[in-house]
């Protein structure tokens, strides 16, 4: 999983002005971790105004439209947290999970998020994590539960 | 509006914009839930429906797209990515071999 989601992609206890902000910054996180190019980003916010990525849970899996997979150097995912939470819609997002995929690599590590998410004590976990360890750990922790 | 009945379902096909976020996720839900089926769950771009798909599930956002792109199959549409009940409505209709309508 270190591969797909670096420790370096997590980032915890940031703050966002919208909704699109915090798109704005998991692109950016994309684009350091070296996953993407930057007009990635821009693929993104169009995703995002076009249907809402919020799963619910307070998370929401921002990611660039089909066009825009050209701009994808390699399949990988961040994480980002915002303690305050982002107004989304109708929802509260806590955790971005930036995704930039060229194949299906990240697929487990979605099924395990999705499988997090049905389990409410596992997901405040998940939105409370105070360490990239605590993230990769309740993530793995998912991966070992259903191997 | 057309309609399937649950025990002629062979391919359900979740489409998405580009087919790696939210799709991806749900294809995991329904393939869980549809453990023990012959039922084949796939993800792919609304824009590149396979002619093998027999039911279409999509974001409501999606649906006119979705429609216009495979006009004589069933699309069931969807406004959560968790727990909507026209998740529900797909695995039942499976299971129990009754009519899906969409």
């Amino acid at each position: 999983m270190a591969a797909l989601l670096p420790p370096s992609g997590i980032r915890l206890g940031l703050t966002a002005s919208d909704r699109f902000d915090a798109v704005r910054q998991s692109g950016q996180v994309l684009v350091e971790i070296g996953a993407v190019e930057p007009p990635y980003v821009d693929a993104m916010l169009e995703r995002e105004r076009l249907i809402s990525t919020s799963l619910g849970e307070g998370f929401a899996i921002p990611h660039g439209t089909d066009e825009s997979r050209r701009y994808i150097r390699e399949t990988m995912l961040a994480f980002l947290q915002f303690p305050d939470g982002v107004e989304w819609d109708d929802d509260e997002v806590i955790v971005c999970v930036g995704i930039a995929a060229v194949g299906d690599e990240h697929v487990g590590v979605l099924a395990s998020l999705a499988r997090i998410l049905t389990v409410p004590e596992s997901a405040a976990r998940l939105r409370a994590a105070e360490r990239p360890e605590d993230v990769l750990a309740i993530l793995a922790a998912d991966e070992e539960a259903t191997a | 509006m057309t309609e399937i009945q649950g025990s002629d379902i062979r391919k359900v096909v979740v489409a998405c914009e580009a087919g790696m976020g939210s799709s991806v996720l749900l294809v995991t839900q329904l393939r869980d839930r549809l453990k023990g089926t012959e039922v084949v769950v796939e993800h792919s771009p609304v824009g590149q429906i396979p002619a093998d798909a027999d039911v279409i599930v999509t974001h409501q956002g999606l649906e006119a797209t979705a429609r216009g792109m495979a006009p004589d199959k069933v699309v069931v549409t969807f406004s959560m990515f968790l727990g909507d009940p026209a998740f529900d409505r797909v695995v039942g209709a499976i299971k129990e071999g009754t009519t899906l309508e969409g």
